[in-house]
């Protein structure tokens, strides 16, 4: 295999879904949730994906997962196009990419043991077909995210927020995925607990070389754990850097508003810090301004971003952003 | 400036199937008049109790306050007759919550749901109150109020109905607004305009705030003094410029170091607190937060601390090693 290759390549992705017009009525419209997304992310890379609710960043690794079939464009894993793919050609591509979601409460069944919730995949997948050898692996996992051998036998109503999220990850784990997406992995835990899993994910990844997909709104969360950082907003990637570049000179003033909304924790620098405060919310994706998504709220907009659709160029070298006044 | 909230030894217990659990331990703390003051903490921590027991909205049978005094403008709220205290709740305190859609009517307009307590409340006409509803909706910055009030919750967008809700706990002029994980809910940008909006209104107005929250970034702009939370206990208080600078318990101190701040260089690594909150159910003699401790002494697991003052200004700790944890930091600083 060639290892220089991207693990996953996103080109031009678009997801639509249509609302509307069905039983109840109502007129029938079209969300572009996804509109025309395009990045990488090479093996053992962590890939920050941010932006708001609504953004897209959710459906995007939906679509990555093929849990949603894309409306158009391409995703290619390990080198194969996997929007071409059918289910039978899907199962074992699935083995190789894992989520970890929000609410580890809601994506663990409530009525299996945490052993029997990480045996599952090993025995769906026939990873591990032997029922004693399969505890022993379970165990193993366990170990690998800081739980201990008697947490197999408890459920996960039995467990901290924390101990959740590290028996998902345990389970995400359990079939040696290439790629793990985590969507927003931390934002549901205790802030004293969110360090301790962000410290595990990094582990995992230089223990098992791991690749994220990591998604997220916690701007500071996100500069923390990535290598590299896009910036989503109504469908559409506005600004897409190395880590350093999106957070030492952003160029993208969406990028910059959302900077300057993070709170930091000092009194004292607090009281001299301007504020960029964004006026208006985010429009709807079904009916979105014209030109640059952005330009109602932007507060540097001039006439032409209201008719023209600024193009994701290199501004500078490996920065890239969607503004004609980047 | 006068005192016009002061909880004193509040204890409120819930009965749960593991066992009787004292979510607010004997808590006592202030609010001065048209001060903003936060309580921080994570979730179970007794933050959100406090402020129900305060609004005498716990729950029975299940939630009972069982000891202290909450005076409000010099009178025990906890010893006022239920008519009483409907009177003060939502008049001259209110609160605000974390989900804006399920703390409003679905089936009842905007413009009914702020007409609504101002009628009962003030005793005024349905169609003053329709015209100070339009007002209120303004002062929040919810343009074309006109036409808002005949609209219904879920024609809102999340930031407009926490406006919304900001607006009703304005309507009747309250002294007091407390405030549970205002933003939580909320994105980034919208978090910021709600923020902005709530630290202007209580200024114009001087309405004093509680505000509770998890969000450390939250307090440090917004509130004049922290109380910090831990097991149903405050565990440290000071003003809010003190206890960032000068942080004198390991809880507060840990808090601070698991966080990656956008300011600062990033790290290598981030300095979680290790372990997990205690079982409220469980809790032993000693400190709730010494198994977590990186600075605990042997004194720690056996005798539980209280608040003793830290230098001057009203900061408070309790730890036992509290006067020794400026220098353990720079020890363990040096270390890392």
């Amino acid at each position: 295999m060639n290892h220089d290759a991207p693990l996953l390549e996103v080109r031009n992705l678009v997801k639509h879904f249509h609302v509307g017009g069905g039983l109840f009525g109502g007129r029938a419209g079209v969300v572009r949730a996804v509109d025309d997304v395009s990045f990488s992310i090479r093996r053992g890379e962590t890939l920050g994906l941010v932006g708001e609710s609504g953004c897209g960043k959710t459906t995007t690794g939906r679509c990555i997962l093929q849990l949603e079939r894309a409306t158009r464009g391409k995703i290619v894993f390990e080198g194969r196009d996997l929007t071409t793919l059918g289910e039978d050609e899907l199962r074992p591509v699935r083995r190789k990419m894992q989520v970890i979601f929000q609410d580890p409460y809601s994506s663990l069944n409530p009525r299996m043991t945490v052993g029997q919730i990480i045996a599952e995949p090993l025995a769906v997948h026939g990873i591990v077909p032997d029922p004693a050898q399969r505890a022993a692996r379970v165990r193993e996992l366990l170990g690998h995210v800081g739980l201990l051998p008697q947490h197999a036998r408890r459920y996960p109503h039995q467990l901290s927020g924390g101990q959740r999220q590290r028996v998902g990850i345990a389970r995400a784990l359990a079939v040696e995925p290439a790629l793990i997406i985590c969507d927003e992995p931390v934002s549901a835990l205790d802030v004293s607990i969110q360090a301790q899993i962000i410290n595990l994910l990094e582990d995992l990844q230089a223990q098992f070389g791991l690749t994220y997909l990591f998604v997220a709104h916690d701007l500071s969360v996100v500069r923390h754990i990535s290598d590299r950082v896009a910036v989503m907003y109504l469908g559409k990637i506005v600004e897409i850097t190395d880590r350093k570049s999106l957070y030492d000179a952003p160029l993208h003033p969406y990028t910059k508003a959302l900077l300057s909304a993070v709170p930091i924790p000092d009194p004292a620098l607090e009281a001299q810090r301007e504020r960029v405060v964004l006026g208006g919310e985010v429009p709807s994706a079904l009916n979105p301004p014209s030109g640059c998504v952005f330009h109602p709220r932007c507060p540097i907009a001039v006439d032409r971003c209201r008719g023209e659709v600024p193009e994701l160029r290199e501004i500078r070298p490996g920065h890239r952003a969607a503004c004609i006044l980047a | 400036m006068g005192v016009l909230l002061e909880v004193e030894n509040l204890t409120t217990e819930f009965v749960t199937r593991g066992g009787v659990v004292r979510a607010a331990d004997g808590v006592s703390w202030d609010v001065g008049e048209g001060e903003t003051v936060a309580l921080v903490g994570e979730s179970g921590c007794g933050k959100s109790v406090s402020a129900l027991s305060i609004m005498r909205l716990v729950a029975p049978p299940a939630g009972r306050i069982v000891g202290g005094r909450v005076l409000f403008k010099g009178r025990d709220l906890l010893a006022l007759s239920d008519e009483a205290m409907r009177q003060i709740r939502g008049r001259e305190i209110a609160m605000i919550f974390q989900e804006p859609m399920t703390s409003l009517n679905p089936v009842l307009s905007i413009g009914r749901q702020l007409t609504e307590g101002l009628e009962i409340h003030l005793g005024i006409t349905p169609r003053e109150a329709r015209q100070r509803a339009g007002e209120l909706l303004a002062m929040v910055g919810i343009p074309d109020s006109e036409r808002r009030l005949g609209q219904y919750p879920h024609q809102f967008s999340g930031g407009m109905r926490q406006r919304m809700m900001i607006a009703m706990a304005l309507a009747c002029n309250p002294s007091l607004i407390l405030a549970d994980e205002p933003t939580t809910a909320l994105d980034v940008t919208i978090q910021a305009q709600i923020l902005e909006l709530m630290k202007d209104l209580s200024r114009r107005l001087a309405v004093a705030m509680l505000i509770i929250t998890h969000n450390l970034g939250v307090v440090a702009r917004y509130a004049d003094r922290v109380n910090v939370m831990y097991a149903g206990r405050i565990v440290e208080r000071g003003t809010a410029r003190e206890l960032y600078a000068n942080p004198r318990h390991p809880y507060t101190l840990g808090l601070l170091r698991s966080v990656p701040r956008l300011d600062e260089p990033r790290r290598a690594r981030l300095d979680p607190i290790e372990g997990q909150p205690p079982d409220l159910t469980r809790l032993g003699a000693g400190c709730a937060f010494a198994p977590r401790c990186a600075f605990q002494v042997a004194r720690c697991a056996v005798e539980r601390p209280r608040l003793v003052p830290i230098g001057g200004g009203g900061h408070v700790s309790a730890c036992w090693e509290a006067a020794n944890l400026d220098r353990a930091v720079a020890r363990s600083g040096a270390a890392t």
